[in-house]
Protein backbone atom coordinates (compact mmCIF):
# COMPACT_ATOMS: atom_id res chain seq x y z
CA UNK A 1 0.00 0.00 0.00
CA UNK A 2 2.79 2.38 0.96
CA UNK A 3 4.56 1.74 -2.28
CA UNK A 4 1.39 2.28 -4.29
CA UNK A 5 0.95 5.62 -2.60
CA UNK A 6 4.56 6.53 -3.32
CA UNK A 7 4.34 5.54 -6.97
CA UNK A 8 1.09 7.40 -7.44
CA UNK A 9 2.61 10.70 -6.27
CA UNK A 10 5.69 10.23 -8.43
CA UNK A 11 8.03 9.51 -5.53
CA UNK A 12 9.27 6.43 -7.32
CA UNK A 13 8.78 4.58 -10.57
CA UNK A 14 10.21 4.34 -14.04
CA UNK A 15 9.13 7.71 -15.37
CA UNK A 16 9.27 9.52 -12.07
CA UNK A 17 10.18 13.21 -12.48
CA UNK A 18 9.80 14.13 -8.86
CA UNK A 19 6.92 14.59 -6.51
CA UNK A 20 3.64 15.41 -8.13
CA UNK A 21 -0.06 15.19 -7.48
CA UNK A 22 -0.69 15.18 -11.21
CA UNK A 23 -1.68 11.53 -11.36
CA UNK A 24 -4.06 11.87 -8.46
CA UNK A 25 -5.53 14.94 -10.08
CA UNK A 26 -5.89 13.17 -13.43
CA UNK A 27 -7.33 9.96 -12.02
CA UNK A 28 -9.72 11.78 -9.71
CA UNK A 29 -10.88 13.98 -12.57
CA UNK A 30 -11.31 11.00 -14.82
CA UNK A 31 -14.97 10.02 -14.67
CA UNK A 32 -13.99 6.43 -15.51
CA UNK A 33 -12.46 6.01 -12.04
CA UNK A 34 -15.64 7.01 -10.26
CA UNK A 35 -17.94 5.17 -12.65
CA UNK A 36 -15.88 2.01 -12.20
CA UNK A 37 -15.95 2.31 -8.41
CA UNK A 38 -19.71 2.88 -8.31
CA UNK A 39 -20.29 0.17 -10.90
CA UNK A 40 -18.27 -2.40 -8.91
CA UNK A 41 -20.13 -1.71 -5.67
CA UNK A 42 -23.48 -1.77 -7.49
CA UNK A 43 -22.70 -5.09 -9.23
CA UNK A 44 -21.50 -6.60 -5.94
CA UNK A 45 -24.62 -5.47 -4.10
CA UNK A 46 -27.10 -6.52 -6.80
CA UNK A 47 -25.42 -9.94 -7.22
CA UNK A 48 -25.43 -10.61 -3.50
CA UNK A 49 -29.01 -9.43 -2.91
CA UNK A 50 -30.34 -11.49 -5.84
CA UNK A 51 -28.33 -14.55 -4.77
CA UNK A 52 -29.68 -14.17 -1.25
CA UNK A 53 -33.24 -13.81 -2.57
CA UNK A 54 -32.82 -16.94 -4.70
CA UNK A 55 -31.36 -18.87 -1.76
CA UNK A 56 -34.21 -17.79 0.53
CA UNK A 57 -36.80 -18.72 -2.12
CA UNK A 58 -35.18 -22.13 -2.61
CA UNK A 59 -34.99 -22.65 1.13
CA UNK A 60 -38.72 -22.00 1.48
CA UNK A 61 -39.55 -24.00 -1.63
CA UNK A 62 -37.37 -27.01 -0.87
CA UNK A 63 -37.96 -27.23 2.86
CA UNK A 64 -36.33 -30.31 4.41
CA UNK A 65 -35.34 -31.58 0.93
CA UNK A 66 -32.18 -29.44 1.26
CA UNK A 67 -30.85 -31.79 3.91
CA UNK A 68 -31.69 -35.02 2.10
CA UNK A 69 -29.81 -37.38 -0.12
CA UNK A 70 -28.02 -36.45 -3.30
CA UNK A 71 -29.30 -32.86 -3.46
CA UNK A 72 -27.32 -31.92 -0.35
CA UNK A 73 -24.08 -33.20 -1.89
CA UNK A 74 -24.90 -31.61 -5.24
CA UNK A 75 -25.33 -28.21 -3.58
CA UNK A 76 -21.60 -28.36 -2.82
CA UNK A 77 -20.72 -28.68 -6.52
CA UNK A 78 -20.61 -24.91 -7.24
CA UNK A 79 -17.95 -24.59 -4.53
CA UNK A 80 -15.76 -26.73 -6.80
CA UNK A 81 -16.14 -24.28 -9.71
CA UNK A 82 -13.39 -21.64 -9.93
CA UNK A 83 -14.36 -18.18 -11.21
CA UNK A 84 -12.52 -18.75 -14.50
CA UNK A 85 -14.56 -21.89 -15.22
CA UNK A 86 -17.76 -20.13 -14.12
CA UNK A 87 -17.09 -17.46 -16.78
CA UNK A 88 -16.46 -20.11 -19.43
CA UNK A 89 -19.69 -21.89 -18.50
CA UNK A 90 -21.55 -18.61 -18.61
CA UNK A 91 -20.47 -18.02 -22.20
CA UNK A 92 -21.43 -21.57 -23.20
CA UNK A 93 -24.80 -21.36 -21.42
CA UNK A 94 -26.01 -17.79 -21.89
CA UNK A 95 -24.11 -16.64 -24.99
CA UNK A 96 -25.83 -16.05 -28.31
CA UNK A 97 -24.89 -19.52 -29.51
CA UNK A 98 -25.05 -21.04 -26.03
CA UNK A 99 -27.18 -23.84 -24.73
CA UNK A 100 -30.03 -21.56 -23.68
CA UNK A 101 -30.19 -19.98 -27.15
CA UNK A 102 -30.23 -23.47 -28.69
CA UNK A 103 -33.11 -24.44 -26.41
CA UNK A 104 -34.95 -21.27 -27.44
CA UNK A 105 -34.40 -22.25 -31.09
CA UNK A 106 -35.65 -25.78 -30.45
CA UNK A 107 -38.74 -24.30 -28.80
CA UNK A 108 -39.27 -22.15 -31.90
CA UNK A 109 -38.84 -18.81 -30.11
CA UNK A 110 -35.87 -17.59 -32.15
CA UNK A 111 -34.62 -18.26 -35.66
CA UNK A 112 -31.03 -17.04 -35.48
CA UNK A 113 -28.40 -16.78 -32.71
CA UNK A 114 -28.65 -12.99 -32.94
CA UNK A 115 -32.35 -13.11 -32.02
CA UNK A 116 -31.40 -14.32 -28.56
CA UNK A 117 -31.33 -11.41 -26.08
CA UNK A 118 -27.83 -10.22 -25.18
CA UNK A 119 -27.15 -11.36 -21.64
CA UNK A 120 -23.36 -11.16 -21.71
CA UNK A 121 -21.00 -8.23 -22.35
CA UNK A 122 -23.76 -5.72 -21.53
CA UNK A 123 -23.04 -2.36 -19.91
CA UNK A 124 -25.67 -3.20 -17.29
CA UNK A 125 -23.48 -6.13 -16.22
CA UNK A 126 -26.25 -8.71 -16.57
CA UNK A 127 -23.78 -11.46 -17.45
CA UNK A 128 -21.62 -10.80 -14.39
CA UNK A 129 -24.64 -10.66 -12.08
CA UNK A 130 -26.18 -13.80 -13.59
CA UNK A 131 -22.94 -15.76 -13.23
CA UNK A 132 -22.40 -14.70 -9.63
CA UNK A 133 -26.01 -15.24 -8.59
CA UNK A 134 -25.93 -18.83 -9.86
CA UNK A 135 -22.49 -19.47 -8.39
CA UNK A 136 -23.19 -18.00 -4.94
CA UNK A 137 -26.86 -18.97 -4.35
CA UNK A 138 -26.23 -22.70 -3.63
CA UNK A 139 -23.55 -21.78 -1.12
CA UNK A 140 -25.91 -19.29 0.56
CA UNK A 141 -28.64 -21.93 0.62
CA UNK A 142 -26.36 -24.33 2.50
CA UNK A 143 -25.35 -21.54 4.85
CA UNK A 144 -28.95 -20.48 5.54
CA UNK A 145 -29.97 -24.08 6.13
CA UNK A 146 -27.25 -24.57 8.69
CA UNK A 147 -27.97 -21.27 10.41
CA UNK A 148 -31.69 -22.06 10.49
CA UNK A 149 -30.95 -25.24 12.41
CA UNK A 150 -28.38 -23.57 14.62
CA UNK A 151 -30.73 -20.71 15.51
CA UNK A 152 -33.68 -23.13 15.85
CA UNK A 153 -35.77 -21.18 13.36
CA UNK A 154 -38.34 -24.00 13.12
CA UNK A 155 -39.08 -23.78 16.85
CA UNK A 156 -39.26 -20.00 16.73
CA UNK A 157 -41.62 -20.12 13.76
CA UNK A 158 -43.77 -22.64 15.59
CA UNK A 159 -44.00 -20.32 18.62
CA UNK A 160 -44.92 -17.38 16.39
CA UNK A 161 -47.57 -19.48 14.64
CA UNK A 162 -49.16 -20.63 17.91
CA UNK A 163 -49.23 -16.99 18.98
CA UNK A 164 -51.40 -16.28 15.95
CA UNK A 165 -48.93 -15.14 13.29
CA UNK A 166 -49.75 -16.06 9.70
CA UNK A 167 -47.28 -18.09 7.69
CA UNK A 168 -46.06 -14.94 5.90
CA UNK A 169 -45.83 -12.92 9.13
CA UNK A 170 -43.82 -15.68 10.81
CA UNK A 171 -41.39 -15.73 7.88
CA UNK A 172 -41.10 -11.95 7.59
CA UNK A 173 -40.93 -11.14 11.28
CA UNK A 174 -39.05 -14.17 12.62
CA UNK A 175 -37.25 -16.32 10.03
CA UNK A 176 -35.86 -13.52 7.84
CA UNK A 177 -34.46 -11.25 10.60
CA UNK A 178 -32.92 -14.17 12.49
CA UNK A 179 -31.22 -15.56 9.38
CA UNK A 180 -30.03 -12.14 8.15
CA UNK A 181 -28.53 -11.25 11.50
CA UNK A 182 -26.76 -14.60 11.78
CA UNK A 183 -25.38 -14.53 8.23
CA UNK A 184 -24.31 -10.87 8.16
CA UNK A 185 -20.55 -11.38 8.83
CA UNK A 186 -20.30 -13.97 6.04
CA UNK A 187 -22.40 -11.87 3.67
CA UNK A 188 -20.20 -8.80 4.21
CA UNK A 189 -17.02 -10.68 3.39
CA UNK A 190 -18.71 -12.12 0.30
CA UNK A 191 -19.81 -8.68 -0.77
CA UNK A 192 -16.25 -7.33 -0.64
CA UNK A 193 -14.96 -10.36 -2.55
CA UNK A 194 -17.59 -9.86 -5.27
CA UNK A 195 -16.78 -6.13 -5.61
CA UNK A 196 -13.11 -6.95 -6.21
CA UNK A 197 -13.85 -9.84 -8.58
CA UNK A 198 -11.68 -10.15 -11.66
CA UNK A 199 -12.10 -13.25 -13.85
CA UNK A 200 -15.85 -13.13 -14.44
CA UNK A 201 -16.06 -9.39 -15.33
CA UNK A 202 -12.96 -9.82 -17.49
CA UNK A 203 -14.55 -12.58 -19.56
CA UNK A 204 -18.28 -11.77 -19.61
CA UNK A 205 -18.27 -8.05 -18.78
CA UNK A 206 -18.57 -5.09 -21.15
CA UNK A 207 -15.52 -3.10 -22.27
CA UNK A 208 -17.16 -0.05 -20.68
CA UNK A 209 -17.85 0.38 -17.82
CA UNK A 210 -15.33 -1.99 -16.27
CA UNK A 211 -15.26 -3.35 -12.75
CA UNK A 212 -12.46 -2.04 -10.57
CA UNK A 213 -10.10 -5.05 -10.76
CA UNK A 214 -10.37 -5.15 -14.55
CA UNK A 215 -9.75 -1.38 -14.76
CA UNK A 216 -6.67 -1.54 -12.51
CA UNK A 217 -5.23 -4.47 -14.45
CA UNK A 218 -5.88 -2.72 -17.78
CA UNK A 219 -4.37 0.59 -16.70
CA UNK A 220 -1.44 -1.26 -15.19
CA UNK A 221 -0.57 -3.35 -18.23
CA UNK A 222 -0.94 -0.58 -20.83
CA UNK A 223 2.17 0.32 -22.78
CA UNK A 224 1.76 3.97 -21.86
CA UNK A 225 3.86 4.12 -18.71
CA UNK A 226 2.06 7.21 -17.39
CA UNK A 227 -1.05 5.10 -16.93
CA UNK A 228 0.76 2.95 -14.34
CA UNK A 229 0.68 5.62 -11.59
CA UNK A 230 -3.00 6.08 -12.39
CA UNK A 231 -3.56 2.37 -11.83
CA UNK A 232 -1.99 2.84 -8.40
CA UNK A 233 -4.23 5.81 -7.66
CA UNK A 234 -7.33 3.79 -8.48
CA UNK A 235 -5.97 0.80 -6.53
CA UNK A 236 -5.22 3.01 -3.48
CA UNK A 237 -8.63 4.59 -3.63
CA UNK A 238 -10.34 1.24 -3.87
CA UNK A 239 -8.22 -0.31 -1.11
CA UNK A 240 -9.08 2.47 1.34
CA UNK A 241 -12.78 2.33 0.44
CA UNK A 242 -13.05 -1.46 0.67
CA UNK A 243 -11.13 -1.65 3.93
CA UNK A 244 -13.14 1.07 5.64
CA UNK A 245 -16.33 -0.56 4.45
CA UNK A 246 -15.21 -3.91 5.84
CA UNK A 247 -14.21 -2.31 9.16
CA UNK A 248 -17.57 -0.55 9.38
CA UNK A 249 -19.41 -3.79 8.68
CA UNK A 250 -17.39 -5.70 11.25
CA UNK A 251 -17.86 -3.12 13.99
CA UNK A 252 -21.57 -3.01 13.17
CA UNK A 253 -21.76 -6.79 13.39
CA UNK A 254 -19.91 -6.94 16.70
CA UNK A 255 -22.10 -4.15 18.10
CA UNK A 256 -25.17 -6.12 17.11
CA UNK A 257 -23.69 -9.18 18.77
CA UNK A 258 -23.02 -7.31 22.01
CA UNK A 259 -26.56 -5.96 21.97
CA UNK A 260 -27.78 -9.53 21.55
CA UNK A 261 -25.80 -10.59 24.62
CA UNK A 262 -27.10 -7.71 26.74
CA UNK A 263 -30.72 -8.35 25.98
CA UNK B 1 -44.14 -30.08 -5.66
CA UNK B 2 -41.14 -29.97 -3.34
CA UNK B 3 -39.82 -33.14 -4.91
CA UNK B 4 -40.21 -31.66 -8.37
CA UNK B 5 -38.29 -28.55 -7.38
CA UNK B 6 -35.59 -30.69 -5.74
CA UNK B 7 -35.15 -32.71 -8.95
CA UNK B 8 -34.98 -29.50 -11.01
CA UNK B 9 -32.34 -27.94 -8.72
CA UNK B 10 -30.33 -31.17 -8.73
CA UNK B 11 -30.35 -31.29 -12.54
CA UNK B 12 -29.40 -27.60 -12.74
CA UNK B 13 -26.41 -28.31 -10.48
CA UNK B 14 -25.31 -31.22 -12.66
CA UNK B 15 -25.70 -29.26 -15.89
CA UNK B 16 -22.35 -27.39 -15.71
CA UNK B 17 -20.43 -30.63 -15.22
CA UNK B 18 -22.26 -32.32 -18.08
CA UNK B 19 -21.71 -29.30 -20.34
CA UNK B 20 -17.97 -29.19 -19.66
CA UNK B 21 -17.59 -32.91 -20.33
CA UNK B 22 -19.61 -32.64 -23.56
CA UNK B 23 -17.54 -29.66 -24.72
CA UNK B 24 -14.31 -31.56 -24.15
CA UNK B 25 -15.64 -34.63 -25.97
CA UNK B 26 -17.41 -32.92 -28.89
CA UNK B 27 -15.91 -33.16 -32.33
CA UNK B 28 -18.60 -31.14 -34.00
CA UNK B 29 -21.24 -29.14 -32.19
CA UNK B 30 -22.72 -26.59 -34.55
CA UNK B 31 -25.63 -24.24 -33.92
CA UNK B 32 -28.45 -25.15 -33.29
CA UNK B 33 -27.76 -28.73 -32.19
CA UNK B 34 -28.63 -29.35 -28.56
CA UNK B 35 -26.11 -32.16 -28.26
CA UNK B 36 -22.78 -32.65 -30.03
CA UNK B 37 -23.26 -34.22 -33.47
CA UNK B 38 -19.98 -36.11 -33.39
CA UNK B 39 -17.90 -37.22 -30.47
CA UNK B 40 -14.21 -37.82 -30.07
CA UNK B 41 -11.70 -38.74 -27.43
CA UNK B 42 -8.86 -36.89 -29.17
CA UNK B 43 -8.56 -33.99 -26.73
CA UNK B 44 -8.29 -36.35 -23.79
CA UNK B 45 -5.88 -38.65 -25.63
CA UNK B 46 -3.76 -35.61 -26.44
CA UNK B 47 -3.91 -34.53 -22.84
CA UNK B 48 -2.86 -37.93 -21.54
CA UNK B 49 -0.05 -38.31 -24.06
CA UNK B 50 0.78 -34.65 -23.38
CA UNK B 51 1.06 -33.46 -26.98
CA UNK B 52 -0.44 -30.14 -25.90
CA UNK B 53 2.16 -29.75 -23.13
CA UNK B 54 -0.47 -29.43 -20.42
CA UNK B 55 1.28 -32.01 -18.25
CA UNK B 56 3.95 -29.57 -17.13
CA UNK B 57 1.30 -26.92 -16.34
CA UNK B 58 -0.63 -29.44 -14.24
CA UNK B 59 2.55 -30.53 -12.46
CA UNK B 60 3.51 -26.92 -11.73
CA UNK B 61 0.02 -26.13 -10.44
CA UNK B 62 0.01 -29.18 -8.15
CA UNK B 63 3.46 -28.38 -6.80
CA UNK B 64 2.57 -24.75 -6.10
CA UNK B 65 -0.79 -25.59 -4.54
CA UNK B 66 0.66 -28.29 -2.27
CA UNK B 67 3.47 -25.95 -1.18
CA UNK B 68 1.11 -23.04 -0.50
CA UNK B 69 -1.33 -25.32 1.35
CA UNK B 70 1.31 -26.80 3.64
CA UNK B 71 2.98 -23.44 4.33
CA UNK B 72 -0.29 -21.61 5.02
CA UNK B 73 -1.67 -24.31 7.31
CA UNK B 74 1.50 -24.84 9.33
CA UNK B 75 2.07 -21.08 9.73
CA UNK B 76 -1.60 -20.30 10.25
CA UNK B 77 -2.19 -22.76 13.10
CA UNK B 78 0.19 -21.18 15.65
CA UNK B 79 -0.74 -17.66 14.47
CA UNK B 80 -4.44 -18.40 14.91
CA UNK B 81 -3.78 -19.22 18.56
CA UNK B 82 -2.03 -15.91 19.13
CA UNK B 83 -4.90 -14.10 17.43
CA UNK B 84 -7.60 -16.02 19.30
CA UNK B 85 -5.99 -15.25 22.67
CA UNK B 86 -5.39 -11.59 21.85
CA UNK B 87 -7.25 -8.94 23.80
CA UNK B 88 -8.45 -7.25 20.60
CA UNK B 89 -9.31 -10.44 18.80
CA UNK B 90 -12.20 -9.02 16.77
CA UNK B 91 -10.22 -6.08 15.44
CA UNK B 92 -7.24 -8.29 14.54
CA UNK B 93 -9.47 -10.73 12.67
CA UNK B 94 -11.04 -7.86 10.74
CA UNK B 95 -7.54 -6.62 9.80
CA UNK B 96 -6.55 -10.07 8.57
CA UNK B 97 -9.32 -9.73 5.97
CA UNK B 98 -7.23 -6.97 4.35
CA UNK B 99 -5.99 -9.05 1.38
CA UNK B 100 -9.57 -10.02 0.60
CA UNK B 101 -10.74 -6.42 0.86
CA UNK B 102 -7.95 -5.34 -1.50
CA UNK B 103 -8.79 -8.10 -4.01
CA UNK B 104 -6.11 -10.21 -5.73
CA UNK B 105 -5.57 -7.75 -8.60
CA UNK B 106 -4.97 -4.70 -6.41
CA UNK B 107 -2.73 -6.70 -4.08
CA UNK B 108 -0.89 -8.25 -7.04
CA UNK B 109 -0.26 -4.84 -8.61
CA UNK B 110 1.05 -3.46 -5.32
CA UNK B 111 3.31 -6.45 -4.67
CA UNK B 112 4.69 -6.58 -8.19
CA UNK B 113 7.22 -3.75 -7.90
CA UNK B 114 8.70 -5.12 -4.69
CA UNK B 115 8.84 -8.58 -6.23
CA UNK B 116 10.57 -7.17 -9.33
CA UNK B 117 13.25 -5.69 -7.10
CA UNK B 118 13.72 -8.95 -5.22
CA UNK B 119 13.79 -10.91 -8.51
CA UNK B 120 10.70 -12.84 -7.47
CA UNK B 121 8.46 -11.70 -10.32
CA UNK B 122 8.16 -14.21 -13.12
CA UNK B 123 9.18 -17.02 -10.81
CA UNK B 124 7.16 -19.79 -9.23
CA UNK B 125 8.39 -18.80 -5.75
CA UNK B 126 7.12 -15.24 -6.22
CA UNK B 127 3.67 -16.35 -7.33
CA UNK B 128 3.52 -18.79 -4.41
CA UNK B 129 4.50 -16.04 -1.97
CA UNK B 130 1.70 -13.80 -3.29
CA UNK B 131 -0.80 -16.67 -3.06
CA UNK B 132 0.46 -17.38 0.44
CA UNK B 133 -0.67 -13.89 1.53
CA UNK B 134 -4.25 -14.96 0.81
CA UNK B 135 -3.88 -18.55 1.97
CA UNK B 136 -2.21 -17.52 5.24
CA UNK B 137 -4.95 -14.96 6.00
CA UNK B 138 -7.54 -17.61 5.19
CA UNK B 139 -5.87 -20.20 7.44
CA UNK B 140 -5.66 -17.80 10.40
CA UNK B 141 -9.33 -16.81 10.06
CA UNK B 142 -10.51 -20.41 9.70
CA UNK B 143 -8.34 -21.89 12.45
CA UNK B 144 -9.03 -19.12 14.98
CA UNK B 145 -12.40 -20.89 15.37
CA UNK B 146 -10.58 -23.88 16.88
CA UNK B 147 -9.47 -22.17 20.09
CA UNK B 148 -11.85 -21.94 23.02
CA UNK B 149 -12.02 -22.44 26.77
CA UNK B 150 -12.03 -26.20 26.26
CA UNK B 151 -8.74 -26.23 24.33
CA UNK B 152 -7.20 -23.88 26.93
CA UNK B 153 -8.26 -26.24 29.73
CA UNK B 154 -6.74 -29.23 27.90
CA UNK B 155 -3.46 -27.39 27.39
CA UNK B 156 -3.38 -26.53 31.10
CA UNK B 157 -4.14 -30.13 31.98
CA UNK B 158 -1.38 -31.48 29.74
CA UNK B 159 1.09 -28.96 31.18
CA UNK B 160 0.12 -29.89 34.75
CA UNK B 161 0.73 -33.53 33.89
CA UNK B 162 4.25 -32.59 32.87
CA UNK B 163 4.01 -32.23 29.10
CA UNK B 164 6.53 -29.94 27.45
CA UNK B 165 5.51 -27.17 25.09
CA UNK B 166 6.39 -29.27 22.04
CA UNK B 167 4.52 -32.25 23.37
CA UNK B 168 1.44 -30.12 23.99
CA UNK B 169 1.43 -29.08 20.34
CA UNK B 170 2.19 -32.43 18.78
CA UNK B 171 0.43 -34.80 21.18
CA UNK B 172 -2.61 -32.72 22.13
CA UNK B 173 -3.39 -29.77 19.87
CA UNK B 174 -2.48 -31.10 16.42
CA UNK B 175 -4.41 -34.40 16.83
CA UNK B 176 -7.39 -32.51 18.23
CA UNK B 177 -7.39 -30.01 15.41
CA UNK B 178 -6.79 -32.65 12.71
CA UNK B 179 -10.25 -32.46 11.08
CA UNK B 180 -10.03 -28.66 10.91
CA UNK B 181 -6.40 -28.75 9.76
CA UNK B 182 -7.29 -31.05 6.87
CA UNK B 183 -10.09 -28.71 5.79
CA UNK B 184 -7.64 -25.81 6.03
CA UNK B 185 -4.96 -27.67 4.07
CA UNK B 186 -7.41 -28.51 1.30
CA UNK B 187 -8.92 -25.02 1.09
CA UNK B 188 -5.53 -23.29 1.01
CA UNK B 189 -4.49 -25.80 -1.67
CA UNK B 190 -7.55 -24.66 -3.64
CA UNK B 191 -6.70 -20.95 -3.20
CA UNK B 192 -3.47 -21.56 -5.11
CA UNK B 193 -4.94 -24.19 -7.47
CA UNK B 194 -7.80 -21.87 -8.56
CA UNK B 195 -5.74 -18.67 -8.68
CA UNK B 196 -5.56 -16.75 -11.93
CA UNK B 197 -5.00 -13.00 -11.23
CA UNK B 198 -1.90 -13.37 -9.02
CA UNK B 199 -0.27 -15.86 -11.38
CA UNK B 200 -1.03 -13.51 -14.28
CA UNK B 201 0.42 -10.40 -12.58
CA UNK B 202 3.32 -11.77 -10.53
CA UNK B 203 4.08 -14.60 -12.95
CA UNK B 204 4.20 -12.09 -15.85
CA UNK B 205 3.55 -14.89 -18.35
CA UNK B 206 6.58 -16.87 -17.18
CA UNK B 207 4.71 -19.16 -14.79
CA UNK B 208 2.43 -21.38 -16.85
CA UNK B 209 -0.17 -22.95 -14.62
CA UNK B 210 -3.38 -24.76 -15.47
CA UNK B 211 -5.51 -21.61 -15.02
CA UNK B 212 -3.21 -19.57 -17.26
CA UNK B 213 -3.46 -22.29 -19.91
CA UNK B 214 -7.25 -22.40 -19.57
CA UNK B 215 -7.48 -18.65 -20.13
CA UNK B 216 -5.19 -18.80 -23.15
CA UNK B 217 -7.17 -21.61 -24.79
CA UNK B 218 -10.44 -19.89 -24.01
CA UNK B 219 -9.43 -16.50 -25.39
CA UNK B 220 -7.90 -18.06 -28.49
CA UNK B 221 -11.23 -19.80 -29.14
CA UNK B 222 -10.07 -23.34 -28.49
CA UNK B 223 -13.08 -24.26 -26.39
CA UNK B 224 -12.35 -28.02 -26.37
CA UNK B 225 -8.95 -27.67 -24.71
CA UNK B 226 -10.31 -24.94 -22.42
CA UNK B 227 -13.14 -27.24 -21.33
CA UNK B 228 -10.76 -30.13 -20.65
CA UNK B 229 -8.53 -27.81 -18.59
CA UNK B 230 -11.66 -26.79 -16.68
CA UNK B 231 -12.49 -30.45 -15.99
CA UNK B 232 -8.93 -31.04 -14.75
CA UNK B 233 -9.19 -27.94 -12.56
CA UNK B 234 -12.40 -29.17 -10.96
CA UNK B 235 -11.14 -32.71 -10.42
CA UNK B 236 -9.51 -32.27 -6.97
CA UNK B 237 -12.49 -30.47 -5.36
CA UNK B 238 -14.97 -32.91 -6.93
CA UNK B 239 -12.98 -35.88 -5.66
CA UNK B 240 -12.88 -34.24 -2.24
CA UNK B 241 -16.64 -33.85 -2.42
CA UNK B 242 -17.01 -37.59 -3.06
CA UNK B 243 -14.66 -38.53 -0.24
CA UNK B 244 -15.92 -36.09 2.37
CA UNK B 245 -17.91 -32.96 1.62
CA UNK B 246 -16.71 -31.49 4.90
CA UNK B 247 -13.51 -30.63 3.03
CA UNK B 248 -15.47 -28.17 0.90
CA UNK B 249 -17.58 -26.86 3.74
CA UNK B 250 -15.59 -23.64 3.82
CA UNK B 251 -15.43 -22.01 0.42
CA UNK B 252 -12.72 -19.86 -1.11
CA UNK B 253 -13.72 -16.64 0.65
CA UNK B 254 -12.98 -16.78 4.36
CA UNK B 255 -16.07 -16.83 6.50
CA UNK B 256 -16.64 -17.76 10.10
CA UNK B 257 -19.51 -20.16 9.41
CA UNK B 258 -19.10 -23.75 8.41
CA UNK B 259 -21.71 -25.23 6.10
CA UNK B 260 -21.63 -28.51 7.98
CA UNK B 261 -22.44 -29.49 11.54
Amino acid sequence: MGYMLLYSVGGTGLLSTGWTLRYWHEALQDSETWISLGYSFAIGLVSLVLALALALALQTGLGPQVRRGPLRSLLFVPLAIPALVAALLSVELFGNAGLLARLAYAAGWIARPNDFPDLLFTAAGSGIVLTYVLLVAPFLLLLLDRLARHERVDDLTWVARTLGASRWQAWRRVTLPVLLRASMPTLSVYFIVLVGAFEVPLLVGASYPQMISVLVQRKFSQFDLTSKPQAYVVACLYGVLAMSLLMALFSWCSRRENEGVNH
Amino acid sequence: MRRGLAVFVALALLLPLALLLMLSLARQWMWPALLPEQWQLRVWRDLLSDTAGIGSAVGRSVLMAVGVGIAATSLGFPTSRQVARHRRRGRLLALIHLPYALSPVVLGVSLLYMFLKWHLAGHMAGVMLAQLVFAYAYAVILLSGFWNAHTDALVDLARTLGAERRQVWWRVLVPMAMPMLSVCLFQTFLISWFDYPLTLLIGSGQVQTLTIRLFEYFSSGDIRLAASCAVLLMLPPLLALLVNHRLLSHSAAPHPDTLDD
